[in-house]
């Protein structure tokens, strides 16, 4: 057997034992017996001083055993103290109010139904939770004699405010953005959308961080196949850790080998908000302000919400600007390849021999040069991303400037090819969607060599072949090229241009389940001719 | 499947194991620009003009050296000779951008057949560069001329002769899709404008020339040279190739003179000309009518005329139908005294009456010669300039 098969058996072999052994390590529930329970608590937290213990009595008469446990830095200690050990350790009036009810209902029942005034009250009967619940900061009451314990919500911690969006911005819109707090997150999205339709379902992924994840969508609008997909694949997940949004992505998108993405990310409220209305679902993560939102089509990456807060022809014409620039992006320096060097004959006369001017004393080829010129360039873009701010800016612009005109005089490149170079560089940032971008750049030196090799007919195949990938492509089982394959009509509204709103009537045919008439707004504004 | 993946992966790798052919760097390009046939004993003797590109860009590192050279070889055959200069040339001659064809008078004499041949197979070849034919000189010696303002010499004769057949009407520029029509047709035949050097050529193929302001020796074109299917058989004057253009309806914009009414003459600025050539039989006889119709604007005043008076403008119009009529008799009188019908009337009369073309087509030139002519000729003055009267008139 091959190296390749036996280490994807062993790999199997390793998996399937680590799962067995999670299940001998079984869920234990409290026994009711409050040292015991205390003390195992105790030597769970023995190393880790940020838990906080705290034992007390309750009540002045009956006297009976409680203690706390809370981390510290994640509970809000105010709230421990005002509003649990105050009202538990000192409670004159509820006694008399408890006499008088002849003592029917338990301590604990009459602790959770009146004492406690907390604004959140869960009950838990087993250990796994208990340390889940005190690790996200919220704080469990153990009361002796009783084998459920009380979880009361006091989560607060540092987290950076509400601030601009920094891979997003817009000159007309909302400037806020999403945090990495999840309950922030979706009040950012509720301050948008005030409807009880939308509907927020949390659960947590990741065996060793927990990590919280909402899942949230407008029922009725929603299709509900994509809905029971998303929390199928959510469900199927088995990982050890979720830090980042990207982990949720690459684990439920449709198909993995492929450039394009097929979720589409954000960390703009409004974008999500306008997601939602149009019948997707958004998965948020915990930790992280990039949201996603699925299922995604292609048109999308060239989408700026900008597009709907300004005027339509406005819109029309960036979004043009932005599929040019896609297409300069693309297939920039692979025509300049082909024609230079395969089809002289399709350019100008003057042009050839300027051209021809600035190759003579050249030593590379035009393609050798061109991936001189794009990895310098490439190097040069991820230094300025990683270079600390002060520095960043200056040195990544006047690095590609000066290095670019010290290679012309040195006669290592000719002048053309960098402004060919430049000019692509520069409509890759017009792109809006990020990791669409960076997909661009890698399947530019595809292009590229597919254009060395062959000429245009190279780059007629690779087009090809890209549009051919792009149309086996689904999302969630959405085509990834709707509207254009299949054609719907009614969609093709938003997508190359933007038609004023007045125009936008129906939602998305193939994302939204009913496809009502989301604006009815007459076409015609203005007022009558006064008589 | 694992093994019809990897197989797939193996037959996409594949063909880049066979080199990318076909593919010529910049800078292993030699751009001929014009190339000059001549006859030398036998044989014939190929010259190409190639462009220098260092010396034609605008960053000028290096001037100094002339822009262009010329590399000449003999051969049996052009293919044989073109590669023969591989010999001479430091890389491979590239044909595809070439912007003239001058073929001396002594291989038109002979018969243009053989050198065209190559020309129209060769896929590097365009179908759009000019052919002109040298007058007095060798080809050779056209190439080597060099010119001010367009520094590519081919450049400035390409230029020089668009502008020129769109401004004068003698001038026409023939490419080579239209040559080969006209040659193969049983009706038609090429004519070629005819190319020249006034002046001291030998001073000319130096770099004085272009660094004076008086060049010693420029390019001209001059005349228009008249073949018999593919053999030169005479040149048509000023005059003549005027009527030429004006009957194939190559006239776009010239001027000429009219004669006053007073003694002295004006000149009128044609800005549309259209003529239309129709076939008449009259008892199995054809005959052929020529409908010229022209606008012009009056340029040049130099006689003493009232052209407030649209009595006056009539007159001009009914000077200017006769000058017509005259200038395309003379050229049909010259043509008719080679033989040689240029104008495609024959195509007219196969287009108006097949049957009876099948008759004449075979003795066409004879019959060309005794073929009735009649010129109508509708001219319309449309404007005067910003001037209404000459300042000329108040004496």
């Amino acid at each position: 057997m091959s190296l390749f098969h036996i280490i994807k058996k062993n790999a199997k072999r390793k998996t399937m034992q680590s799962s067995e052994n999670e299940d001998a390590i079984s869920n234990e529930l409290l026994t009711g017996i409050f040292s015991e329970d205390l003390q195992r608590i105790t030597k769970t937290f023995e190393k880790s001083s940020d838990v906080g213990f705290r034992e007390f009595t309750i009540g002045n008469e009956e006297k009976t055993k409680a203690a706390i446990v809370y981390t510290d830095g994640l509970a809000n200690k105010t709230s421990i103290q005002t509003f649990i050990l105050d009202t538990l350790m000192n409670e004159p009036k509820q006694l008399e109010n408890r006499k008088e009810t002849l003592y029917s209902s338990t301590l604990f029942d009459w602790v959770k139904n009146s004492i406690l005034t907390v604004s959140t009250i869960l009950e838990i009967k087993d250990f796994e939770s208990l340390y889940i619940n005190v690790l996200s900061g919220n704080t469990v009451i153990l009361i002796e004699g009783y084998k459920v314990a009380l979880v009361a919500s006091t989560a607060d911690w540092e987290e950076r405010a509400i601030s601009e969006p920094t891979a997003e911005t817009v000159v007309r819109g909302p400037r806020e953005s999403f945090t990495e707090n999840i309950r922030t997150n979706t009040a950012l999205i509720r301050r948008k959308i005030k409807d009880s339709n939308l509907l927020c379902e949390q659960k947590q992924i990741g065996r060793v961080t927990k990590t919280d994840i909402a899942v949230m969508y407008i029922n009725g609008i929603v299709n509900d196949k994509v809905v029971d997909e998303v929390h199928t694949r959510l469900d199927r997940i088995d990982i050890d850790g979720i830090l980042e949004s990207g982990y949720i992505e690459e684990l439920i998108q449709d198909v993995t080998f492929t450039p394009f993405p097929t979720i589409y990310n954000t960390e703009r409220p409004d974008v999500i908000a306008a997601g939602l209305l149009e019948g997707r679902v958004a998965i948020l993560i915990d930790g992280t302000p990039f949201v996603l939102l699925a299922p995604s089509l292609f048109i999308q990456n060239f989408q700026v919400p900008e597009d709907y807060y300004q005027r339509a022809d406005i819109s029309s014409f960036l979004r043009m600007l932005r599929i040019v620039c896609f297409l300069i992006s693309l297939l920039g320096p692979s025509f300049y390849i082909a024609a230079t060097t395969y089809h002289q004959e399709m350019l100008p006369t003057s042009l050839l021999v300027s051209l021809a001017a600035q190759r003579e004393g050249v030593p590379f080829p035009a393609f050798v040069e061109a991936i001189i010129m794009e990895i310098t360039f490439e190097i040069l873009r991820e230094a300025g991303i990683r270079m600390p701010r002060a520095v960043g800016q200056t040195v990544s612009i006047v690095g590609a400037l000066v290095l670019g005109q010290a290679a012309v005089e040195a006669g290592i490149v000719s002048a053309s090819m960098v402004i060919v170079v430049s000019i692509t560089a520069i409509s890759n940032f017009v792109f809006p969607a990020y990791n669409m971008a960076i997909s661009i750049r890698m399947l530019r030196f595809g292009m590229m060599m597919l254009a060395a090799s062959f000429g245009l007919y190279g780059i007629t195949v690779g087009i090809l072949a890209l549009l051919l990938h792009l149309n086996s492509l689904r999302s969630f089982g959405v085509p990834y090229m709707a509207p254009f394959s299949p054609l719907i009509k009614e969609d093709i509204k938003d997508t190359i241009f933007r038609l004023p709103i007045k125009y936008l009537v129906t939602r998305p045919r193939l994302i939204s389940q009913n496809n009502n008439k989301r604006n009815t707004t007459p076409t015609s504004s203005k007022p009558e001719p006064r008589k | 499947m694992k093994k019809l993946s990897w197989l797939l992966i193996i037959v996409v790798f594949i063909p880049l194991l066979s080199g990318c052919w076909n593919r010529r760097e910049l800078n292993e390009l030699a751009i001929v620009a014009a190339v000059a046939i001549d006859k030398a004993g036998d044989k014939y003797l190929v010259t190409a003009q190639v462009i220098d590109p260092g010396q034609v860009s605008t960053n000028a590192n290096g001037g100094g050296r002339a822009p262009v050279t010329t590399y000449s070889e003999k051969g049996n055959h052009i293919f044989e000779a073109v590669r023969r200069m591989t010999t001479t040339t430091p890389r491979k001659l590239y044909f595809s951008h070439l912007q003239m064809l001058v073929i001396s008078e002594e291989v038109a004499k002979e018969g243009m057949n053989n050198t065209l041949d190559f020309l129209t197979r060769d896929p590097e070849f365009r179908k759009d560069f000019y052919i002109v034919v040298s007058r007095d000189l060798k080809a050779s010696q056209i190439l080597k001329n060099l010119t001010s303002i367009e520094k590519i010499p081919a450049q400035k004769m390409r230029s020089s002769l668009e502008t020129s057949q769109k401004a004068w009407a003698p001038t026409v520029a023939i490419q080579m899709d239209e040559l080969i029509s006209s040659l193969t047709s049983e009706g038609n035949n090429p004519v070629l404008t005819g190319i020249t050097i006034k002046g001291n050529r030998h001073k000319g193929q130096l770099m004085d020339n272009v660094e004076k302001i008086n060049q010693d020796a420029r390019l001209k074109y001059i005349n228009i040279a008249v073949f018999k299917k593919d053999k030169l058989v005479g040149w048509l004057n000023e005059k003549e190739s005027k009527g030429y253009n004006y009957i194939k309806d190559k006239v776009e914009n010239t001027v000429g003179p009219i004669p006053c009414e007073s003694k002295g003459e004006l000149i009128v600025e044609v800005i549309r000309s259209k003529t239309k050539v129709k076939a008449k039989f009259i008892n199995g006889h054809p005959r052929i009518d020529v409908y010229v119709s022209s606008e012009a604007n009056i340029a040049e005043v130099a006689c003493q005329i009232d052209l407030t008076d649209p009595a006056a403008i009539k007159k001009i119009e009914a000077n200017t139908d006769k000058v017509n009529v005259d200038i395309l008799q003379t050229s049909i009188k010259k043509a008719k005294k080679l033989g040689v019908d240029i104008y495609g009337f024959g195509e007219v009369i196969h287009r108006a009456n097949p049957k009876a073309w099948k008759s004449l087509k075979n003795n066409w030139d004879q019959e060309f010669v005794q073929l009735p002519v009649k010129i109508h000729s509708n001219f319309k003055v449309r404007r005067t300039g910003t001037v209404n009267q000459s300042f000329l008139k108040k004496e």
